[in-house]
């Protein structure tokens, strides 16, 4: 298939869901953004409590991600199915915590990053 | 003459900011072969049809071709994806899920003629249009898809669905939509016999019957019911699907899930206030093929054996057939399996048998299977490069292996993704390594509901 074939195909995938992409996308972007401004370093901060809640945040994926397929866990049948599930899971962990750990800085103030 | 004349053929606003923003680099729109070499030619082509066949050829020929005058007959403003209407009579989709303007997708430069096709007079290379005008053509392509003969069960109609205990997913999106509140109201009374039928021909989608079936057991499964209800599928031939492996699939799932499976019956007759039908017995000789013998068979009413029975809700699926129009034209097939009833064309080159102008695309063609539109996308590069050569008198470079695909949907959530061709007995043609066309599988169901509608509007824009 040709790049144009790929990128309408995306193009037609994605377009219901835009407005959710946009959305996260700015979330992530202003967190970030505000975080470092007042100091924040991705790897000179430390939270359990962030790191927690990104894994919890990603582990409700095996609820939410067969439900939002109209599908259920149940179906997860096949080896590519788990890979797909898995890698679903581990892409919200991510980015829930790029929003979380940011988020857990500003809230507990700069104090905490040298705790 | 109600027509449009598009401006020629320019980037136009939407696919500029679509690709401006899809592809964000130069490189990526340069690799994509946008910028393909057009064929100059002053040559006339119509296309019969804008569906899922007739606007891929119109995209595809109207960046391929410098010149040519491209008309494109097709009255619809709406396009349907009709792959979208066994979700929807499932209750898993919303029926406007399943249209978009028909505007979107015809390209820049094509005269789009917005009436119906009413003749063909293949000697004289002209097309009779419903308003009694005609147009010429050098070169066609028949791509108006297939006829649902209703009318060929006694006491049915399309206007019937959703009325009755009746349901028909292939009646139009208004009838899918029909179909699930018929089902709604028949797990709602909270028992009862439900029959689904198959067709005694060729039909679109072969799959989707057994959908629909697997989708409602779902449901009856869902409504913590089950047993109150009884399930029947009705088959005129000894299968319930082309290719063997997943044919024996069904058939053993149909008798896990306790569906009682008749064979050699075809839905002759209904009656929709006693909520009646009649199937006829057409004998063990039946196939579930397209042999223009057994239909005349089929549908002759002497020395029947008729079976009458009750229902609550009855899945219809009707004959099929190429339209009116095109059975009263010299380009329908005049022997073999496809007689009187299909488009006579090569069923590998996609060219007509007798005029080498015309080629065929889609459900109209006389070919064992390939109604899908998976098949309008391996079809439609055919038609393509071998129209291309004709017009350059060069022999055709292109062949047609059949290749159809059907995500069989196993259940609401879970399906296999069945892809197979003419060859070796139907053989599984697998596009993908990590997905066994023998699997139930998540994934296959996710493509079915994300991925499969815009890979099919990707298909209708030429770009897949
Ligand atoms: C319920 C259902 C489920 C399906 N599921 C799948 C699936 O899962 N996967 C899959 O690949 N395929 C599926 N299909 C099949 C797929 O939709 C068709 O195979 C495909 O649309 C065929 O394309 P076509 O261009 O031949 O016909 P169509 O897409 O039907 O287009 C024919 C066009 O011709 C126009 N037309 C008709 N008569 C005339 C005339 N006289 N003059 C001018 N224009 C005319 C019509 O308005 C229409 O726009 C399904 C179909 C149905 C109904």
């Amino acid at each position: 298939m040709t790049m144009t074939g790929i990128l309408t195909i995306l193009m037609y995938a994605l377009a219901p869901f835009l407005w959710l992409i946009v959305t996260s996308v700015v979330l992530l972007l202003t967190v970030q953004l505000l975080a470092h401004l007042r100091g924040y370093r991705i790897l000179g901060y430390r939270c359990l409590g962030a790191n927690l809640a990104a894994i919890a945040v990603g582990l409700t994926g095996l609820w939410w991600i067969p439900l939002f397929t109209h599908s259920r866990l149940a179906y997860v049948a096949s080896v590519f199915d788990w890979i797909a599930l898995i890698g679903a899971l581990f892409a919200t962990a991510i980015l829930a915590w790029l929003v979380l750990h940011p988020l857990s800085f500003l809230l507990r103030g700069k104090s905490a990053s040298s705790a | 003459m109600s027509e449009q004349d598009h401006e020629p053929s320019r980037l136009n606003r939407r696919q500029f900011l679509k690709y401006g923003a899809g592809a964000g680099a130069a490189g990526l729109l340069y690799s994509s072969g946008l910028q393909a070499r057009a064929l100059a030619t002053k040559s006339r082509i119509v296309i019969l049809g804008g569906g899922a066949g007739g606007m891929a050829m119109a995209n595809r020929l109207s960046r391929r071709l410098d010149g040519a005058r491209i008309s494109l007959v097709e009255p619809r403003e709406v396009h349907h994806y009709q792959p979208g209407w066994t979700l929807v009579a499932s209750g898993v989709w919303n029926p406007e899920k399943t249209m978009r303007p028909n505007s979107r997708f015809v390209p820049n430069g094509i005269n789009w003629i917005r009436q119906l096709a009413a003749g063909i007079d293949a000697a004289n290379r002209k097309v009779e249009l419903e308003d009694g005008s005609q147009l010429d053509y050098d070169y066609l392509i028949v791509a108006t898809g297939l006829q649902l003969n209703y009318q060929l069960i006694d006491g049915m109609s399309p206007d019937l669905v959703g009325s009755h205990g009746i349901g028909s997913v292939y009646a139009s999106i208004e009838g899918a939509t029909r179909t699930r509140d018929a089902i709604d109201a028949w797990i709602a009374q909270g028992s009862g016999k439900g029959i689904f039928t198959a067709a005694p021909t060729p039909v679109k989608c072969a799959g989707a019957p057994l959908k629909m079936t697997f989708t409602t057991l779902s449901r009856l499964e869902a409504s913590g019911r089950r047993e109150a209800f009884q399930v029947e599928y009705m088959a005129p031939g000894d299968a319930l699907f082309t290719q063997p492996y997943i044919n024996d699939f069904v058939k053993q799932r149909f008798d896990d899930q306790g569906v009682t499976r008749r064979h050699h019956y075809r839905l002759s007759a209904i009656d929709p206030q006693a909520r009646k039908a009649e199937f006829t017995f057409v004998g063990p000789d039946s196939e579930f093929t397209s042999h223009h013998e057994l239909r005349e068979a089929e549908f002759s009413r002497e020395g029947e054996r008729k079976v009458v029975t009750g229902y609550d809700f009855i899945h219809v699926v009707p004959p099929m057939s190429a339209p009116d129009y095109l059975k009263s034209s010299d380009l329908i097939a005049q022997d073999g399996p496809f007689r009187g009833e299909w488009l006579d064309v090569d069923m590998h080159t996609l060219q007509h048998n007798r005029y080498p102008e015309v080629f065929g695309i889609g459900d109209v063609i006389g070919a064992p299977i390939n109604k899908t539109a998976a098949s309008v996308k391996a079809q439609a590069p055919v038609v393509e490069a071998n129209l291309i050569a004709q017009l350059q008198g060069q022999t055709l470079p292109r062949r047609h292996n059949g290749y159809t695909s059907c995500p069989m949907i196993t259940g609401i959530g879970k399906a296999m993704l069945v892809e197979f061709g003419y060859d070796n007995d139907f053989a599984f043609l697998p596009s993908f390594p990590f997905i066994d066309p023998r699997d139930e599988s998540w994934v296959t169901w996710v493509m079915k509901d994300r991925m499969l509608q815009p890979a099919y509007y990707a298909v209708l824009e030429g770009r897949a």
